[in-house]
This record gives C-alpha cells, structure tokens and sequence, in this order.
C-alpha cells in the first residue's frame, strides 16, 4: 500500500515538471518519513555517502576528456579520418557518422558529449549532401549509444562499484557488443543507401589517406592508452579517466595547438555542471535505495523469482523489458543504483554471471538513451537536426532494432558472444 | 535584494566548485605520478573523494538555479497562462520545502558527525565534510526563493 | 520461564556488511534473531540485514549513531574513524598467537576493557555486545614463503596506511592499495605479486586459481576481531529482561559465528587444494620478532601499552 502511494507520488511529481533528481530525493524523504524507526536524517546522509566512492570520480573526469576533445576540435580530426576510411563505400558520410562513434567511444564513458560534438558537425553536412533529416538525426542518436557500451563506460564503472565486479572484466566485455553494434548498424545504413541512392565520397588518394591518419593518430591513440591501461591493471579506471584528460588537453594544446589556456575555466564549467546533474541524480537514487533496503525489497524478489520463476532466461526476459520501461523516463545511472542491488542476488541464485548481467543492463539502459521521453541523446540529436522528437523516433528505430539483436545474442549465446573475452578472462561467466 | 544575493552565491559557488573539481583532478594525476616513482602518499584517496563530493553538491546547487536539472516539460510546454504560472508556483514551492529539508538535516548530520575523523588523516575532521549538505540546502533555497519572487512578479504583472 | 510474558514487544535492525547469505556473518545474524525470538518467546523480532543497509562499514557505524540500526558488525580499523584510536590494538599484526589465544583475550579482561573504552569514548552510542572473528588472515601469492627473505620487493595488496602497512613494510613487502573487486584480475595480470587473508573470503572469489594466487603460505598474521555493537542509549532504554535476552542471543550468536568461521575456514582450505592450490607452514617466530617493534611503537602512540602487555602476558 505504502509502496502503491508512492509510486504514484513520484509519477505526478515527475509529470507535473518537478526535476527527476528532486523527484527521487523526495520520494526518499516521504518513505523515510512514514518508515518506522528510521530517522529521516538517513537521506541526507546517504546522499553524501552515495557519492563517496572513489570509483565515481571517473564520471566528470570522462565528461572532461570528452569536452577537451570537443572544444579541441579533435573530434573532427577523428571525423575527416573516419570519412576517409569508409566515405568511399555507399552511404559514406552514415558510414563515418558510426565509426567516428566507435572510435569516440574508446575515449569517452558516456554517450551525450558524442551526440553533442559530431552532431553539430555530421547533422548538417549529412543534411546538406542528400540524406533525409530523419536518418542523419536517427544514426547520430543511434550511434552514440556505443559510446557506453565499448569501454570505457561511466555506467560500467558504476555496475561495478555497485556489485563489486571487476571493471576491467566489463571493459574487457564491452568490445563484443560494443563492435557488434557499430557494423551492424553499418550493415542497415548498407541497405538503406542502396534503396534511397545515399552518396559516396571518391576514394581518397594515398597520400591524403596517410596525411589523414598522420593528423588523427594521436587522438586514435586514446582508446588504447585507456583501454589497454584498465584491462592490464596498469591504473584503475578513474586514473585512466584522468589521463585521458590530461593526455586529450596536451595534445590539443601542443600538438593539433586548438586548445588554450584561456579555453580551460570553460571547459571545467561545464564538466563541472554537466557532470554535476548525473552525480546528484546518484546521490537521490542512493538515497532511495536505501529505502528500498529497509524494506528488504531485494530479498522479496529473490523469494519471488525463487518460487514463481526459476528460469535464468525468462528472468533476463524480464530483466531486460524492465530496464527498457525505466530507461524511457529515467537515466542509467540512478536506474542502476536503485535497481541492481535488487536483482542482483537473483541472477547469482540463478547462475548468471555479475559481468553478464551488467552488460543485459548497461546494454538496454543505453537504448534507453534513444527513446522518448527521456531520450537524453535523441533529444540532443534532433534539437541539432531542428526537428520533432516523434519523427526523429520513427528514424532511430531500425538501429534500435540492431542494439537488440545484439543484446539478446548475448544474453542467451554468451558463451559464444563472448569467445574471445573468454580467453583473456575465463570466469567473465564463471 | 534577493536577486543580488542568489547571483552572488551562485558565482561564489560554480567558483568553488570549479576549484574543488580541478582539486580531485590534480590530486589524482598526483596519485598515479607518486605511484610512478615508487612512494605511497596515502590521503590521496580521500581529498580526491570529498573535494568531489563537494564539487558535486556546489554543481548541483547552481544548475538549480539555472533550471538545468532535467525535468518532463510535456505538460508545462502544454499550459498557457495563469495555469501554466500556477504550475511553476507549485514546483517552486515543492522545492523550496526540499532544500529547507536538505538544511536541516544537514546541519543534524554534521553537528552528530563533526567530530569523526578521515580513515587516512586521523586529524582531519569530518565535520568539514558533512557541512557540504547544509551548505547546498541553504544555496538552494536562496535560489528557489529567488524563483518563487519572479513567479510572484509575473503574476503581479498578468493582473 | 516465568518472567516470559513481561518482556515487552521490540523489533531491532541488525545489519552487517557481507551480501553473501552463506558469510559467517549472515550466519550468527540469523542465530542472533532465532535466539532473540526464542528467548522472549517471540515479543523481540530482529530485522537482518546482509549488505541491504551498506556494505561500508563506516556507514553501518554511522547508522548505528543516529538509531537507524540497532545492532552492527565492524572491524576495528574502521571503528577508528569514529575517534576510538585504541581500538587499533586488535589489528596489530601478529598480536595472536591462535584462536585459544585470541578468546582468552577477547573474552577476557582485555576484551571488557576495550569495550569499556569503547562505550566512554563514543558517549554511550556504542556498547559492545561481543567479539566476532573474520577467521585467520594467510599470505597467498606467485611463490610459497620458505622465510621472510621471500617476501623481498613482492608487492602485496594489503592495508596501505596504518600499523599493518608498517609491519609488511617492515619485512621487505610492498603494500599495495587494489580495490577488493580488481583483485582477482590484478592477481591474474601480475599488478600485484600477492595478497593476505582468511581462506573463505579469497578462495570464495577464487583469487587461489589466479596466476599470482596459487601458493598461500600459513603465516597466520592476523587473527581478526570484529566488533558486534548494539546502540549504548537504546540498550539503556530498554527492560531489564530485554537487556537480559538481548545479552544471551549476542553470547549464542558469538559461539555460532565463530564455529561457522572455523568449519568454512577448514572447508574452503580443501576446496582450494582439490582446486590445485598449494598450502605450505612457515615457522612463524621470525615474523612474530618483526611484529614486536611495531606493536610496541603503535601501542605508544595509541597509549594501549599496559593492555598490550596484558595481551602478551596470556600467551
Ligand atoms: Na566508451
Ligand atoms: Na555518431
């Protein structure tokens, strides 16, 4: 009954316009409140503790690599590189739109700062060379979803602080849905250019392919300073968050010479501020998860699935329809924080790997990025291509489309998914 | 008077943030030089930990002020008028009673905890922490209050 | 008995840190409600908590200050964080020489007057109901230990400040800081070179089939204390028959608790030879006269030296 009202508290607070952060923090003093015996001084509390957790400080250091990499223009190095590599084959300029996202993906921990930065470049270049509106705000959208799901992850590094998995084990599993998604949505827009006749770049001549690269390789050489950095324990992943920053700021000061001293304060307003609105969201959703542990809510769905529904897969089924209702209206990580300690203990019961079930989640809370309302880089994406987030919608479908596919190949063929990770790491799925 | 107060905290505030960020940033690239070069700094850990906690509440506090949180505006972008002036009434006060609660009980927080002492400096006092909550509470109901005089304004004005 | 029906109706939170439902914690909780519930006929409930109220430490003991759980288990060097620097005491390396030696002083006169000095410098908000352990910490690591020589460079995840840091310091070793989480990879990739503790908490995460965890050599450092702590100004408020039952649960909670620790301890040891983990012996005394000076140091500047001596003395 409790639970009903407050339910239903938090959806009218939510629809009548009230910030979504402030909606959770106080659906956390309401139940506090009502709860016996627990002092309401406990939310303010586990505000504050929520965030203390040295794992989260990857989060605006993430968020600054990607600013550094925007407000340095070296974003659109990886692009004119990417236009290279794949501008030649039909549908050129989508092509690249997905590959710059894979390659961006390997620098940044979260999807915003993608849509962001090579929408404002890709969008209307797309626009103007003769796609339609919908598939150049559609694939932009799309494609930045990689961004969290090919290492390295905010919502990787907040699974793992939350359950204690190993961060470098999820960076490690990452890849396989990261670049089974890139080609397959390279594979629709494929098919796409063929039906509606997209354009092609010519094919560039060696030399400018080689200046090309020259120009974009130490940008490229990111991913594999941060990735290879985590997954070979050379430094933890808020220290390779920090390098990424630090490496991104010297060579956009010394090297590609775009970035300034002077650029710096604004570059830090706005990580800080951006990065600021997730964080508190966190520290609500800690909040609430603590009411949620009072009433033991983690231990009546393990009863429940334990008697009703003792199938690992049709609780992944269920896992995953979950998450795509929550993610429509909220963001991953306070999603994250309130949700995976309570089902948690059921996919151990049930013999589903930590890593196995943070990638399901991960996976269909970035599709949550995509989908509207609260579609965080659909929204972006199609205020960059001016138009409705309904049409834009109908667009992105088909690659959402793709993101599935991949997503149930390895919930339910993870032995095969993730063949290769497996070497590396033979209890990735215990 | 109100007005000039908020933007006063505010700039104070995304100042004090901004330092508290750069902070845990250097702080961290300090960690991994240390660690390089073979010695153990062990506060390391901990100053990157709360200058983070505190950048974050000062962050939030300012994009409060800035409407920067994100929110559905579906029914808000709906309603014209005295109702859609009602609703923004309404919200203010909602948040207005949240930060008065974040005040208060952040200042209980920090008088309980003042005296706890950090895991790697046994010198340092928590209490230099906890009082981020109350801080935050206070900066957010400058800023609400400071919302809830334009709302007011606004009415004067439609009347 | 007789005096059954005057105990009045209470419901207590109890909370410890472990989420596994198998840990040895989650075993004397459970044993705590069931001899709650037994001795009081059912008028005193206890809500059990496995993580579900924070897996740090330093909140459980926050929790505990503010009335939000009424019963919570903690390890010394996180109770330090609350100002009680003595409590140190008990993590002090080699300060055991077995568990026959660790009961006589946790239950002995030692044991009443740390929890003396816990209940006077917390102001009453925490009363120690008993000692837990978290078993018989070992080194495991690339190589099995022959003597102390072995340990030369090798880079060990283990506590990097404090008087434990000081001690493997102190014989060669490199205390290196990696998130419990990491460390199985870093174990397998070579990041550290070995790490310290009780059988059922490494062999669980199977650290022992790691490139780096293979050989664990029984250096029995550190035989763990943990704190079982219930609110000092809730248990003052309660009957005196609720304080009687509440006393005896925690008295049968303790005999269970430690029991559970020393069967997994004896069963996760065979679970990692059957899984081709090696175990050898070191002869100890070495390490025991390395500890010395550092005990003694600490003890200093914690001003616990007579109860040190004290500790010493019932070997
Ligand atoms: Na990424
Ligand atoms: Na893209």
């Amino acid at each position: 009954m409790l639970g009903i009202s407050l339910v239903a508290l938090f959806l009218l607070l939510m629809v009548i316009g009230v910030p979504i952060a402030f909606v959770i923090a106080i659906i956390a003093f309401v139940g506090i409140t009502v709860a016996p015996h627990v002092p309401v001084v406990t939310v303010v509390m586990k505000m504050f503790n929520g965030l203390n957790s040295f794992v989260l400080l990857a989060v605006p250091l993430f968020i600054l690599a990607a600013n550094l990499m925007n407000s340095g223009k070296i974003s659109k190095k990886l692009i004119d590189f990417s236009i290279a590599i794949v501008g030649p084959v039909k549908g050129g300029l989508a092509h690249a739109n997905v590959l710059v996202s894979m390659i961006f993906a390997g620098i940044s921990g979260a999807s915003q700062a993608d849509t962001a930065g090579i929408g404002k470049v890709l969008i209307p270049s797309m626009i103007e060379t003769g796609y339609d509106k919908e598939t150049a705000v559609g694939v932009t959208a799309a494609s930045s979803t990689i961004g969290v799901i090919i290492p390295p992850s905010i919502p990787m590094i907040i699974y793992a602080g939350l359950t204690s998995t190993s961060i470098s084990s999820l960076f490690l599993a990452g890849m396989v849905p990261g670049i089974l998604s890139g080609l397959g949505m390279m594979a629709v827009i494929y098919y796409l250019s063929l039906k509606r006749d997209y354009p092609q770049y010519e094919r560039a001549s060696l030399q400018k392919l080689l200046s090309l690269t020259k120009d974009a390789l130490p940008a490229l050489m990111t991913p594999v300073i941060i990735i290879g950095g985590v997954i070979t324990g050379w430094y933890t992943a808020t220290e390779a968050a920090a390098i990424a920053s630090l490496y991104t700021f010297v060579i956009g000061m010394f090297y590609y010479k775009t970035i300034t001293l002077k650029d710096i304060p604004d570059i830090f307003v706005d990580t800080l501020t951006l990065s600021s609105l997730s964080l508190f969201a966190l520290a609500a959703a800690s909040a609430l998860g603590e009411l949620l542990g009072y009433y033991q809510v983690s231990t009546i769905v393990e009863q429940f699935f334990t008697n009703h529904i003792n199938s690992a897969g049709l609780f992944m089924v269920i896992v995953i329809l979950f998450f795509l209702f929550i993610g429509t209206f909220m963001d991953a990580i306070p999603a994250m924080i309130l949700f995976v300690p309570v089902i948690l203990p059921v996919a151990m019961k049930l013999g589903i790997s930590p890593v196995l079930l943070g990638m399901v989640t991960i996976i269909t809370l970035a599709i949550g990025l995509v989908t509207p309302p609260y579609g965080l880089c659909l929204l972006i994406a199609a205020k960059i291509g001016n138009m409705s987030v309904e049409r834009s919608f109908s667009a992105v479908i088909l690659f959402i489309g793709v993101v599935v596919a991949v997503l149930l190949f390895i919930a339910f063929l993870p032995h095969i998914a993730f063949y290769i990770p497996l070497k590396f790491d033979p209890y990735l799925l215990f | 008077m109100i007005k000039k107060f908020a933007n006063l905290i505010e700039s104070i505030q995304l100042k004090l943030g901004v330092f508290f960020l750069a902070l845990f940033f250097a702080v961290i690239v300090l960690q991994m030089f240390v660690r390089y070069i073979g010695v153990s700094v062990i506060w390391t850990e901990e100053v990157a930990n709360y200058s983070f906690i505190w950048a974050v509440f000062m962050g939030a506090s300012v994009m409060l002020h800035r409407n920067g949180h994100f929110r559905f505006s579906l029914l808000f972008e709906k309603l014209t008028g005295k109702s859609k002036l009602f609703l923004k009434l309404t919200i203010n006060l909602i948040l207005v009673l949240f930060s008065l609660a974040v005040f208060y009980f952040g200042i209980i927080a920090t008088l309980n905890f003042w005296n706890y002492t950090w895991y790697s400096l046994p010198n340092f006092k928590m209490g230099y922490m906890f009082i981020s909550l109350p801080v935050m509470g206070f900066s957010m109901l400058i800023y609400e209050l400071d919302h809830l005089l334009d709302d007011y304004s606004e009415l004067k004005e439609g009347k | 008995s007789a005096n059954v029906l005057a105990v009045e109706k209470l419901e207590l939170v109890a909370a410890h840190n472990q989420t596994s439902k198998e840990s040895p914690y989650q075993v004397g909780m459970l044993k705590f409600k069931e001899a709650c519930e037994d001795l009081s006929d059912g008028a005193i409930t206890v809500q059990v908590h496995a993580g579900t109220l924070g897996t740090s430490e330093s909140e459980l003991v926050e929790k505990l200050k503010l009335g939000a759980a009424d019963v919570v288990i903690v390890s010394p060097g996180f109770m330090s964080k609350t100002g009680i620097k003595q409590i140190q005491l008990f993590a002090f390396p080699y300060l055991f020489n077995d568990y026959n030696h660790w009961g006589k002083v946790v239950d002995g006169v030692v044991g009443s007057k740390i929890a003396n000095i816990v209940n006077e410098k917390s102001h009453n908000d925490f009363k120690v109901l008993g000692y837990w352990s978290a078993g018989v910490r070992h080194y495991y690591g690339k190589k099995p230990l022959h003597n102390m020589a072995d340990l030369e460079g090798m880079k060990i995840r283990t506590q990097t400040s404090g008087v434990v840091a000081d001690f493997w310091s102190s014989i060669g070793a490199v205390p290196t800081s990696v998130a419990w989480g990491e460390l199985y990879q870093a174990l397998q990739q070579g990041v550290v070179d070995g790490a310290e503790n009780a059988y059922p908490f490494f062999v669980q995460e199977s650290h022992h089939k790691t490139r780096n965890g293979k050989f664990t050599t029984e250096t029995g450092h550190d035989y763990t204390t943990r704190f079982m702590l219930i609110n000092g100004s809730k248990f003052d408020s309660l009957s005196a028959e609720q304080q009687e039952i509440i006393e005896k649960a925690a008295k049968i909670s303790i005999d269970a608790e430690r029991e559970e620790v020393r069967n997994q301890e004896t069963q996760y040891k065979q679970v990692l030879l059957d899984e081709g983990g090696k175990v050898n012996e070191i002869d100890r005394q070495p390490f025991i006269e390395a500890a010395m000076p550092i005990q003694d140091k600490a003890a200093a500047q914690y001003g616990v030296e007579d109860l040190l001596q004290m500790i010493r003395d019932l070997r």
